[in-house]
């Protein structure tokens, strides 16, 4: 049972930031980033690079991921989905751009990066083990622990800092935030900016722990869209609920129902179904997102 | 029905025209015979795809569509290879049997709107997929394969339909029963979207709670349409398993769920032929730029990414665009 | 009308590239091997290191002056197709290649795509060399599949039996990914290890594909405590990290697969804890490989920056193809000539040293001929490399 906690506290951490940086694209710009799976592996690669590659130091590395995916969310903000929303009919012609930028970076990750499958050194060897009760490397631990700090520290940036209150103004409503003076545009740049950063710090952090391929950013960008749906799409605290609930409902899930095999995963799918038909908008999102 | 301009009939005659001859006259001069392959399963994409754009009419973005595909051709193949059925009979027992599915799903889930419909229905083509890998009747992991050609059917002793086993060219066969389904299902999407209903969807999509407040059975119209939608999936998933005479879990997954909401994307969401033009494009385009090797991908998503960012309304609005400037 | 213009830019450049026809000017006629596989998305590495292992020893014939048959030397040209992974893709490719007029095709990787181009490679008379495991592409009436590798059905009892004898191991757990060819794999090995007397502790645990995260999932089987734990059909991305999550709960018992697996890959994902792990391999260890295969990991390594062990198990199919139309120069357009000349043919093999043959095989498996006789190579990760532990036959 302690496991089963430690391990859904890890999973749910680490999906909860995954989660963060899409719905805060989407709560800014009403799209829905195809391609934020990809940017997280990007990250992961940087940090591949610069510290299992080039020896800089860890923290470092997890920098560059940061600021190379902020500049290149920024661009493709700026000039992709900035004209394109302003030139289509129904918004919802985002998806299309986005599922376009997601073959675009899955295409330079695999010319830039090669398809095998990349690891780092561990950051810090050893295992905690209580008894044989909780299992856990301690880099995991450390790894977790970090992941809940930039959770904090992101939601102290966005309730605290002029940036933040103004994205969460945009958010909430775009004509009412240009009347009060905020500059749409450019917040519009740094959220997104922002949102991708976060992918890429979610990768650079956990490529030390489960290496990173090419493979990882679509089903990344899909368990995603699911933690996002379950916590309500948009609204932040809705990202880090649905992602603690879908790495508690997976390690419970995996725990409890080991012995059907094969269908543990379908049983999670249709539950979640389910629960969405129930709650249409989630835990805590807005009726028609 | 009754405004059909000349002009329009004149572009149906040559669309007709061009697919049925022309393109096999293009072909035998060209000697690319392995268009015929890519040219039926555009056909066949694209008869899923206008399910998928039935859906948007509602003002729902479907992700769903490759369960449907999937069921459909699970559905022909068990019955053709477990039951000894014609083909001809499980193609529309297939549709049939995906819309059922539909019928159920949708009455839980089409109460979802915007991006939580999306998400459920990607959720349902994973777990159609993981359904197909748990049951026994589809064989789970191992698939079924080795699945007889569509054999032939004769009415009163005529023959109406050939064997599909005992002929030399099966690839001209199939284009054309794929192109005849294309014809029937766009024609068939375009009445309908002529029609009451059509209007009664269009009400919908613009806003749901008006329509109803003026009276539109909103519940019950949405489930048709859904239903519908997935007849065409089952339609086109039943047909491509048939060629490929092999189905598995992973015929259709949750990248050509996708697909077909590209498809609907990039020919244009207010057309009813856009889907057909944005699968041809983005289907075909991929297999033209085979010779790139391994840029063929960069290439490929690069000129998405361009078409998007100058045509956000998608390929046929570039008509359209020329129209309103007159 | 500035976008009319870029459209129609867009429009012919995209028909330069259908009507494009091959213009280079070998001096040699130019023979065409074709390859369809997977070579983008999350399975792009089983595509890859076949792919640029064919590019790789074509690129050493054409240099070397071409490959003779019969009277004449060719240059090989090694036309690839990514299939995405997308069994209507694979056949598209297929017809790719039978519209370049090329009979003898490497691929597809996984089992849907083997499956659905059979259809268009027996319409077309194209030879084809997929790695995937079914039975049923095999076995007649299938006519035109020749199995590229060992099978897991195959090689699964040999490395059972090993360790049963050498390491004392009497029980056994499964663990594969929740999709058709691992599945496939972990049922034929349990029927395998059960027919060898093995206790199966545990069989059906699964992992989605893009799990990252394996503590949930091995947890439950790490309960039963078996001697051995196969990872059935696992890809070497997940390889590294099931390691290591079964090690870090306290896995004491040996690792296997039956799949080839890449040294660095292991290093770089698992590092030690994966000393000890069982895998199939090619003949690059420095027990078996013999200088030609030393000089293609080379060759390989300078072509494409870094080798992939995995190539070991996939340099053979198109030597196998060459040297085949070497004996029989007919079957060059003739894909029958080729079927029978299969049931007689042997030549050395070159990439393995001792007197190993080349020598098509499977009639105890199929019935017939249909699968190429490498050697089933079973080696051992430790420290970074792998050392050979045994070497077996298939009939």
């Amino acid at each position: 049972m302690e496991q089963i906690l430690a391990n859904g506290v890890y999973l749910g951490s680490q999906y909860a930031m995954i989660a963060l940086g899409l719905t805060l694209i989407f709560a800014l710009m009403n799209v829905l980033n195809f391609a934020h799976g990809q940017m997280y592996v990007i990250g992961g690669f940087v940090t591949y690079t610069f510290y299992g590659q080039l020896g800089v130091p860890f923290v470092l590395a997890l920098l560059m991921s940061c600021i190379s995916l902020a500049i290149l969310g920024a661009l493709i903000e700026k000039f992709l989905f900035a004209p394109v929303i302003k030139g289509s009919k129904r918004e919802e012609s985002t998806m299309l751009l986005a599922a376009g930028i997601a073959f675009l970076l899955d295409a330079l990750i695999l010319l830039i990066f090669g398809e095998k499958q990349r690891g780092v050194p561990k950051i810090i060897d050893g295992v905690f083990n209580w008894d044989f009760r909780v299992i856990m490397p301690y880099d995991r631990i450390l790894i977790c622990v970090l992941a809940i700090l930039s959770i904090i520290c992101f939601i102290c940036f966005m309730q605290y800092s002029k940036t933040g209150r103004a994205l969460r103004a945009l958010a909430q409503d775009r004509t009412a935030a240009q009347l009060m003076g905020v500059n749409v545009d450019r917040y519009s740049m740094i959220g997104f900016a922002l949102g991708a950063m976060l992918a890429g710090l979610v990768g650079g952090l956990l490529v030390t722990i489960t290496g990173i391929n090419l493979g990882m950013g679509g089903p990344t960008s899909i368990k995603a869209f699911m933690m996002v749906m379950i916590g309500g799409a948009g609204v932040i605290s809705g990202a880090i609920a649905g992602g603690i609930i879908l790495g508690f409902m997976e390690a419970i899930g995996l725990a409890v129902l080991s012995q059907y095999g094969d269908i543990t995963y379908l049983l999670i799918f249709v539950s979640l179904m389910i629960f969405l038909a129930i709650r249409p908008q989630g835990l805590m999102g807005k009726p028609w997102g | 029905m009754e405004n059909i301009t000349k002009r329009q009939l004149f572009n149906v005659g040559l669309f007709l025209f061009s697919i049925f001859i022309a393109v096999p006259l293009i072909i035998s001069a060209t000697g690319r015979w392995d268009f015929y392959f890519t040219l039926t399963s555009v056909a066949l994409l694209a008869i899923a795809s206008a399910g998928v754009w039935l859906t948007f009419y509602i003002g729902r973005i479907n992700i769903g569509q490759g369960a449907f595909a999937l069921i459909g051709a699970y559905v022909s193949a068990i019955l053709v290879v477990k039951g000894g059925i014609s083909f001809w009979i499980s193609l529309p027992a297939a549709g049939i049997f995906a819309a059922i599915v539909a019928i159920f799903i949708g009455m839980l889930v089409l109460r979802l709107r915007g991006v939580y419909f999306a998400m459920i229905t990607l959720v349902l083509t994973q777990v159609v997929t993981l359904t197909a890998l748990a049951l026994p009747i589809t064989n789970g992991a191992k698939g079924i394969s080795s699945i007889p050609l569509p054999s032939g059917v004769s009415l009163f002793g005529i023959p109406i339909l050939p064997d599909f086993a005992t002929m030399a060219n099966t690839k001209l066969a199939f284009y054309y029963t794929a192109c005849i389904l294309m014809v029937l299902t766009y024609a068939a999407l375009y009445r309908l979207v002529n029609s009451r209903l059509g209007h009664l969807c269009r009400s919908m999509q613009q806003n749901e709670e008006l329509a109803s407040s003026i009276g539109v059975n909103i519940a019950h119209i949405r489930i048709v349409i859904f239903a519908i939608s997935s007849f065409f999936g089952g339609i086109g998933g039943a047909m491509f398993g048939s060629i490929a005479q092999s189905v598995y879990p992973s015929s259709f997954q949750v990248a050509d769920s996708v697909n077909f909401m590209l498809n609907c994307f990039l020919g244009g969401l207010g057309y009813v032929f856009g889907p057909m033009l944005g699968t041809l494009v983005l289907y075909f385009g991929w297999d033209l730029l085979f010779e790139l090797g391994k840029y063929q991908m960069l290439v490929y998503s690069i000129i998405l990414i361009a078409v998007i960012r100058f045509l956000p309304n998608g390929l046929l609005s570039l008509q359209f665009g020329k129209g309103a400037r007159k | 009308m500035q976008r009319r213009a870029l459209m129609k830019a867009a429009m012919i450049a995209m028909s330069m590239t259908a009507l494009q026809t091959t213009t280079a000017l070998a001096e040699n006629p130019v023979l065409k091997i074709g390859f369809v596989g997977v070579t983008s998305g999350p399975a792009a590495s089983w595509g890859i290191s076949n792919q640029r292992s064919m590019e790789t020893r074509a690129a050493w014939i054409n240099e070397t002056g071409g490959y003779k048959i019969g009277d004449t030397t060719y240059d090989i040209e090694i036309v690839s197709f990514d299939d995405q992974k997308d069994p209507k893709r694979a056949i598209a490719g297929m017809e790719k290649m039978a519209q370049e007029g090329i009979h003898y095709v490497v691929g597809p990787n996984v089992d849907d795509g083997a499956a659905a181009v059979r259809p268009v490679a027996e319409a077309n008379g194209i030879m084809y060399f997929p790695y995937a495991f079914p039975k049923s592409l095999y076995t007649k009436p299938a006519s035109n599949a020749i199995l590229g590798m060992v099978a897991n059905y195959q090689s699964g009892p040999a490395i059972y039996k090993y360790l049963m004898k050498e390491k004392g191991v009497k029980t056994v757990a499964f663990i594969a990914a929740n999709e058709s060819d691992p599945l496939s794999q972990r049922d034929s090995g349990v029927a395998a290890a059960k027919a060898l007397g093995l206790d199966v502790v545990s069989d059906n645990v699964t992992y989605q594909v893009d799990t990252t995260d394996f503590t949930p999932v091995l947890t439950p089987i790490m309960r039963e405590r078996p001697d051995l734990l196969v990872l059935s059909g696992v890809s070497p991305a997940n390889a590294p990290q099931l390691i290591r999550s079964a090690r870090e709960l306290g896995f004491q018992g040996v690792i296997s697969t039956e799949t080839a697996q890449d040294a660095g890959v292991l290093t770089e994902g698992a590092g030690d804890l994966a000393n000890g792990f069982i895998s199939v391999g090619g003949a690059s260890t420095p027990e078996l490989a013999s200088p030609m295969m030393i000089e293609f990991v080379d060759r390989y390594t300078k072509m494409f920056g870094e080798y992939n062990d995995e190539s070991n198990t996939k340099v053979y199919a198109l030597e196998y193809i060459l040297e085949t139309l070497k004996a029989d120069p007919a079957a060059i357009t003739d894909v029958t000539a080729f079927q029978t000349t299969m049931d007689r043919f042997e030549a050395p093999n070159p990439y393995m040293k001792g007197d190993a043959k080349l020598r098509y095989v499977g009639m105890s498996s199929f019935g017939q001929r249909r699968q190429v006789a490498v050697p089933l190579v079973v080696n051992v990760f430790q420290d970074g490399a792998f050392e050979t532990l045994f070497v077996a036959e298939v009939d």
